[in-house]
């Protein structure tokens, strides 16, 4: 935070390469120290986010300001509709002293050097780039304040910047005037960074940046983008988990009209026509058979993944909790759950532009993960990384989708194949049956309970298949670890202040492609584990919220803010009121990416239905950056976990994903909108995640809320009331 | 084929195959692209346009059917950038889109709606618009609908 801590281990040669300020069109090189992302890695590696604590960060933004004194911002980080650009500008604004909406915050393209290594994901991209922002947008105050000053013939210290002008005494000037003017610029020594009680906007709830262009209809996706002499692929996917051609024939498809080609590279086989409609029109003409080896069904997947099986990896352990368990099992109060597969969903479909030439191509993909890209790309072409141009428009959503594996791969080739460039997307049907999944998970859950009711100690086991294999396409830190710390680590460990508690993650193998999927572990292990504690403090007759407080005593971090979220609220949703006939509560709290969200449910049975009657969400993310955008951000993740906890399921039979439409699978409508309250509390100085954590509480809240109202306990989703 | 129509006012010809959806005439021949492909089976709403003033899934739709008529997209829908219409005005008041990639068609259904039926009750707005957001800006749509309504009637 202060200066003199990112100085340290300041290598000018390579901060050369980094960053860069544009001043009056020249190409600045910008301070950019790597110490605050170096402080950055070492927390995602306390919190065990391990495609962050692997990467090799390098944080890539600029910013230039442009000759009508706006200031451009180049994003690292893409704008799914997390609304990182408005929270960026926000950031900025605060050591550059103009209003955000003057800064224009877009994402950057790969060769400009500007992309993150890191991805977009893990609810970390506004929080992850808290000072590094405000120290590069300082370091260019200062710029602009010295070349002023050399110009004026005063102290930098006497020139003072606001509204994107710099003032001292009856000079004036703007700030794109002087950074045309100037032309040498001495690059300072980090600047200390204002205080937070300082801020003019940051805290405020403000209007985001982009929504003026999504309401217009001017926002571009990369289904709305194109290239020069574009043509249209339309891509041949296996229906099947497994499926290999068998036979083909693409006869009739290649005479249909408008049909410049059909691509045939072993297993790669695609139509290229002028239009959409005469690419899909021939495709459907295609004659294909499958090889289906495996025939996968959905009670194979249930097997597989089932406490007991595969590798066994304790991820908590603080007391004997095993041994108190094992000596008294008659005794113990134990219970199973499961989480179903699910899919992400998201309204826009993955899709590639490519153009190949020689040894360079340019793609545009809606993607959380140029780099990425970059990598797979390249290594398909057989060229250099630094001939791989990304570009990334608006992001039709992605939930970790579009963290791996778009169509950016199969585009590239297809374009090679015609010399043309192509755009390629997905149909619903395969953007449903050709996917990553969210994996299902098997949760036991053990506790001895003590003659006055308290918990002795406590033991969770979690089956679950490995999200990081998938990520990183390599076993290795499976390997190393044991464990696969993206589905598994998070959420899977007590935050309660149990005495004896011990956790372990049971590694199953699965047939099926998996993805992260918002939340990531957290979703499955916060039903589990919340629905558990429900069911222990309505077997202990005791109030559930009380219940968690009592055991959130300790004076550590999470237990001290967990403590205040709950306590809140118990006062935001009445908690302590009565209750009107008929209507059933229910709570649930998780902690992850650092911060804590809980949530109060209250619902009624209508007719066999549940019926979601009101939401009150409590989210503690440290500094709120935002207001409106995280309302926004919890809003959205509790209809979210409505939808998963009520309707959402991915299943597979012969091995296929018996999903194909978005009548198969359904999700969350007009109709189920509950009133909903959200409040941010600040329990600590930082930033952290806002995207996944309110996603946590809401299924266990629900399942809580119908123990509350029927007696009956809720142990696999989506919810079923038999 | 040779097909004509108005689209956001503007008469206009086509030759092209008359089976073709017209959401595809719309974003690749017309290039207007705010109305977007979502599933391509009239399910989820994201390609809604209005013919005739009627909110249409255009996906599911031949372009012969609609010549002669009146299609309204959301580049159609307000005067200029600066004059919007109530349901886009509400829709920034009410901060409703994140990716908003869906937006457009909720947009377009939600106009029609307001038209038909100047102050919706949620239960209204429920019934009437099935489209799917699947970044859960549900509450705030329902919000922004009710505020369209206020501004709407207002005006007159």
């Amino acid at each position: 935070m202060s200066a003199d801590n990112t100085k340290k281990g300041f290598s000018r040669r390579k901060f050369l390469q980094r960053g860069a300020i544009v001043l009056g069109g020249t190409v600045v090189a910008s301070y950019l120290g790597c110490s605050p992302m170096r402080r950055f890695t070492a927390q995602k590696a306390e919190s065990m986010d391990l495609p962050a604590m692997m990467s090799s960060l390098q944080p890539n933004f600029w910013f230039e300001v442009l000759p009508d004194n706006t200031i451009a911002l180049k994003s690292p980080k893409i704008e799914i509709g997390q609304g990182v650009f408005t929270g960026l500008a926000m950031l900025a604004a605060e050591e550059l002293d103009v209003p955000y909406e003057q800064i224009k915050v877009e994402h950057s393209v790969t060769t400009s050097g500007l992309y993150d290594e890191m991805n977009t994901g893990g609810s970390n991209s506004t929080s992850s780039l808290y000072e590094p922002v405000r120290e590069v947008a300082a370091t260019m105050r200062e710029m602009l304040k010295a070349a002023a000053a050399k110009k004026w013939g005063v102290k930098a210290s006497e020139i003072k910047t606001e509204n994107g002008t710099l003032i001292s005494g009856n000079n004036k000037m703007t700030y794109a005037e002087i950074a045309k003017e100037n032309k040498n610029w001495d690059i300072p020594k980090t600047p200390e960074l204002r205080p937070k009680s300082a801020f003019k906007v940051v805290g405020k709830a403000v209007k985001r940046t982009d929504l003026k262009a999504k309401v217009m209809g001017t926002a571009k996706y990369t289904l709305d983008s194109e290239l020069p002499e574009m043509l249209y692929a339309v891509l041949l996917q296996s229906p099947y988990l497994d499926g290999t051609i068998k036979t083909l024939d693409t006869k009739e498809a290649e005479k249909s009209a408008g049909v410049v080609k059909v691509v045939r590279e072993g297993e790669l086989v695609a139509v290229v026509a002028k239009t959409f409609y005469a690419a899909d029109s021939a495709f459907k003409k295609i004659q294909v058979e499958w090889n289906t080896p495996n025939k996968v069904q959905q009670a194979d997947l249930i097997k597989l993944v089932t406490v007991g099986n595969g590798k066994e990896v304790n991820v908590q352990k603080e007391g004997n909790a095993k041994s108190i368990i094992e000596d008294n099992k008659a005794s113990v109060f134990r219970q199973e759950y499961r989480t179903p597969m699910a899919a992400h969903a998201q309204m826009e479909v993955n899709a590639a532009i490519a153009h190949v030439e020689a040894d360079k191509a340019v793609i545009i993909a809606g993607t959380q993960g140029p780099k990425i890209v970059i990598d797979t790309v390249s290594k398909a072409l057989d060229i250099s990384k630094d001939k791989v141009e990304v570009h990334t428009p608006y992001v039709g959503g992605g939930f970790g989708r579009k963290a791996v594996k778009g169509l950016y791969v199969e585009a590239a080739l297809i374009s090679k194949a015609v010399g043309k460039p192509i755009k390629l997307y997905n149909s619903r049907q395969q953007e449903f049956q050709n996917s990553l999944y969210r994996p299902n998970t098997h949760h036991v859950l053990q506790a001895k309970i003590a003659q006055n009711g308290e918990i002795e100690a406590i033991m969770h086991d979690q089956s679950t298949p490995d999200m990081l294999k998938n990520l990183m396409g390599t076993d290795l830190p499976n390997k190393i670890l044991g464990a696969d710390f993206i589905s598994a680590g998070h959420g899977a460990s007590f935050m309660y202040n149990f005495k004896n508690k011990s956790v372990s993650v049971w590694n199953a193998e699965v047939p099926i492609p998996i993805g992260i999927w918002r939340g990531v572990g957290m979703f499955p292990n916060t039903f589990a584990i919340e629905s558990f504690m429900n069911e222990l403090a309505h077997q202990t007759k005791k109030d559930p919220i009380a219940f968690r407080i009592g055991l959130l005593q300790n004076d550590d971090k999470i237990s001290v803010r967990g403590r205040k979220v709950l306590e809140a609220l118990i006062e935001k949703s009445g908690w302590t009121t009565p209750k009107t006939e008929g209507i059933g509560r229910g709570i649930a709290i998780g902690n992850d990416r650092k911060s804590i969200a809980a949530a109060a449910i209250e619902l009624a049975i209508v007719e066999g239905k549940i019926v979601i009657k009101k939401v009150t969400q409590v989210l503690d993310c440290g500094v709120s950056i935002n207001p409106e955008g995280i309302k926004q951000q919890i809003e959205g993740a509790t209809m979210m976990g409505i939808g998963a906890a009520l309707y959402e399921e991915v299943t597979v039979k012969d091995g296929q994903i018996e999903q194909a439409y978005f009548s198969q699978y359904p999700m969350v409508t007009l109709a189920d909108v509950p009133e909903i309250q959200c409040f941010i509390l600040e329990g600590d100085d930082v930033p952290y995640g806002v995207g996944e954590p309110p996603l946590a509480p809401i299924a266990p809240a629900i399942a809580g809320a119908i123990l509350d109202l029927t007696g009956k306990a809720v142990r696999s989703l989506p919810i079923r009331l038999s | 084929m040779k097909i004509d129509f108005t689209i956001n006012g503007k008469p206009i010809s086509v030759d092209i195959d008359p089976a073709m959806p017209l959401l595809w005439v719309v974003r690749d021949e017309l290039k207007l692209t705010a109305t977007k492909f979502g599933c391509g089976m009239a399910m989820c709403g994201a390609c809604t346009l209005h013919i005739d003033g009627e909110a249409t899934r255009s996906c599911s739709v031949p372009v012969e059917s609609i010549a002669g008529k009146n299609i309204t997209t959301l580049e159609g829908l307000s005067e200029s950038t600066e004059k919007l219409h109530p349901i886009q005005q509400a829709w920034i008041e009410e901060q409703v889109p994140q990716c908003g990639y869906c937006q457009s068609g909720f947009m377009m259904a939600a106009a029609k709606l307001l038209k038909e039926n100047p102050n919706p009750s949620e239960a209204d707005i429920a019934n009437s618009i099935t489209n799917i957001c699947r970044c859960g800006t549900q509450p705030r749509i329902i919000k922004a609908i009710k505020r369209a309504a206020e501004i709407s009637n207002q005006k007159i």
